[in-house]
């Protein structure tokens, strides 16, 4: 028994003679943000098709929910939202009518689900205006809502925030991190953009050319992250003392009996260390820690960059 | 003849009310087989899961009233849970934020004990130390105050005021603040009266935490303090051209023990904008935060009038 809502065996999908999705093995976890981070072309959507039957897998497994999607797709899919590139709605009809047809294709989960869904998302209800005369972003959000007018308990969503203003992007952010933290909701999504997953995800995984290289937690990358010197000493008051009277250091933290963490990262550690060493401190260690993301993903990507 | 014409008519007719009757049957029982699916997954504490209708099913009321029961005990799940991590949180930080400055005073205390410094400078140490043990107070006092509120067990005194009128008495305190801190003014209060229900006590410690606020962490030198009568509310603003908050923050300032620079700065104790928040509810009201780094940032409360 795993809380996996999205788990990949070896999934594989071939396009003529090249492998666009090479041996990934995903893992999504319940309530968590997941975010799929790779250039264009990495892969990203094809994965995502791929788990919502939208195009036939070569070889290898999804399972949804637990379970072998295989065979189960009628009880599996409603339980799913998604946009996947530009959603098929009907331009000639207005977004209400395109959503009560949705409504009625795949149930509804309360009475007034389509006023809900395009509340939510903050566009009018029983509004006039045809789709097609809807700008990029309204687009966008009737995608969104129709994703979530089943109220499911997965969301996929692929380049959510892809062609909107910064204002857009804003709020779609915001929505989504809505949707996980008020409402419980597990989402994947996808992205080219570094920054845009940093805020987004709780966990990470990182594709590029077809291929998962690594598959992480934000909270892990932060520790990674952050710019600081960790110093650890057998007497903290006493170094606490010298650090301000000698080095007029303010900015820093007493992390534990020992250790010591000091944010200005300019500081000349070697005179630090030979003043507490002169007051009969041993000093156990002392590190500067300042990768950034950026540093981080060039390793991992072999030097090439994401975004 | 004639009879058995409505004879075959008959049998015609009751033979399409069998069939209706068996399609509703498989319908009616296939839908109870999803319902009882997904009742064991909400057993199983799956409180995601949805059931989802059709227009004419008959489970219809009984299939929404599920939906809700699953939506109202997931929320309270998930307020429970956000409570307690803010819980963990709180817990953390302080203990770093009572570590740092306790050691730093040891570190003097033990300096001035084992006769380490004298004459002037012992008194100089006494003297940072008494602040620093000062600071430490005030912090665990705002600390209790802060735990109070988040735990409900402020009592408020609630009367109808002059807005106008206690701003300017507030404000008339801070006038010397300012004016020591370098930091030029506009104070634009209407003469107008305006009534507010109010705690007098609470209402000062809004204004006083947003002017604290602009003052240590905004290093801005220009303040802006404006009241807005409204049809039904009043508008209250605290504007600076400081260095402002980032929009990545700006979502997390009122949250309890949030400091925007990711370092524990010395001054201010990340408290102070979240019991401005408690407050501003306890009155029916808002508050909001808007910014342009290093053009300005503006602080909005909005009350409702006494009408």
């Amino acid at each position: 028994m795993n809380d996996f809502m999205i788990e990949t065996t070896q999934l594989t999908k071939m396009y003529g003679g090249q492998k666009a999705v090479n041996c990934v093995d995903l893992h999504v976890r319940k309530g968590r943000v997941y975010g799929l981070l790779g250039r264009n072309g990495a892969g990203k959507t094809t994965i995502m098709k791929m788990i919502l039957g939208l195009t036939p897998i070569t070889s290898g497994e999804v399972s949804v929910f637990g379970q072998n999607i295989k065979g189960r797709e009628k009880r599996v899919y409603p339980r799913i939202g998604a946009i996947i590139e530009t959603p098929g709605f009907y331009p000639n009809l207005t977004g209400t009518e395109n959503l009560e047809i949705f409504a009625r294709l795949r149930g509804t989960a309360a009475p007034n689900a389509v006023k809900d869904a395009l509340e939510i998302v903050g566009l009018p209800y029983k509004d006039k205006k045809l789709f097609s005369k809807y700008s990029l972003g309204m687009k966008q959000r009737l995608g969104i809502a129709n994703a979530i007018l089943h109220d499911p308990e997965l969301l996929i969503l692929d380049e959510p925030t892809n062609g909107l203003d910064p204002i857009g992007i804003a709020e779609m952010r915001e929505f989504i991190r809505k949707l996980s933290v008020e409402h419980g909701k597990t989402i994947l999504l996808s992205s080219h953009i570094l920054s845009e997953i940093a805020v987004l995800a709780d966990e990470i995984g990182i594709i590029d050319h077809g291929v998962l290289l690594e598959e992480t937690s934000m909270a892990e990358l932060e520790k990674k992250n952050s710019k600081y010197i960790l110093l650890e000493v057998s007497n903290v008051p006493k170094a606490t003392l010298i650090l301000e009277r000698q080095f007029g250091l303010k900015d820093y933290s007493v992390q534990g009996d020992q250790t010591l963490r000091i944010y200005d990262t300019a500081l000349d550690m070697a005179a630090v260390n030979k003043a507490l060493v002169m007051q009969n401190i041993a000093v156990a260690s002392s590190q500067l820690c300042n990768d950034t993301l950026e540093d981080y993903f060039k390793k991992i990507t072999g030097g090439e960059g994401i975004a | 003849m004639d009879i058995n014409v409505y004879l075959l008519a008959g049998l015609i007719v009751s033979l399409f009310v069998i069939l209706y009757l068996v399609a509703n049957l498989l319908r009616v029982r296939q839908q109870l087989s999803f319902i009882n699916e997904a009742l064991k997954d909400l057993k199983d504490g799956n409180l995601n899961r949805r059931v989802l209708t059709q227009k004419n099913d008959m489970t219809r009321q009984i299939c929404y009233d599920i939906n809700e029961i699953a939506i109202t005990s997931q929320s309270r799940l998930i307020q429970q849970k956000q409570a307690e991590q803010a819980y963990k949180r709180l817990m953390t930080s302080l203990s770093h934020d009572v570590k740092t400055p306790l050691a730093s005073l040891v570190g003097y205390l033990e300096a001035i004990e084992s006769g380490f410094v004298e004459g002037a400078e012992k008194d100089e140490y006494i003297h940072v130390a008494f602040e620093k043990a000062n600071r430490l107070k005030e912090f665990v006092a705002t600390l209790f105050e802060w735990v109070k509120l988040d735990a409900g067990e402020q009592i408020y005194h609630f009367s109808v005021f002059d807005i106008n009128e206690l701003t300017r008495n507030v404000v008339a305190e801070w006038v010397p603040i300012l004016e020591s801190a370098d930091m030029e003014y506009n104070i634009d209060i209407p003469e107008k009266e305006c009534p507010v229900r109010a705690d007098l006590n609470a209402y000062t410690r809004i204004l006083n935490n947003l002017l604290q606020n602009v003052l240590t962490h905004s290093g801005a030198d220009h303040l802006t303090l404006g009241i807005e009568d409204e049809a039904h509310r009043v508008k209250i603003m605290v504007a600076d051209n400081g260095r402002g908050i980032s929009s990545s923050d700006l979502p997390h300032i009122f949250e309890r023990m949030y400091q925007g620079d990711h370092s524990r700065s010395v001054k201010g104790n990340g408290l102070g904008l979240s019991i401005a928040k408690e407050l501003v509810t306890a009155h029916k009201g808002t508050i909001t935060a808007a910014s342009v780094p290093g053009t300005e940032t503006t602080f909005t409360v909005l009350l409702p009038k006494a009408l």
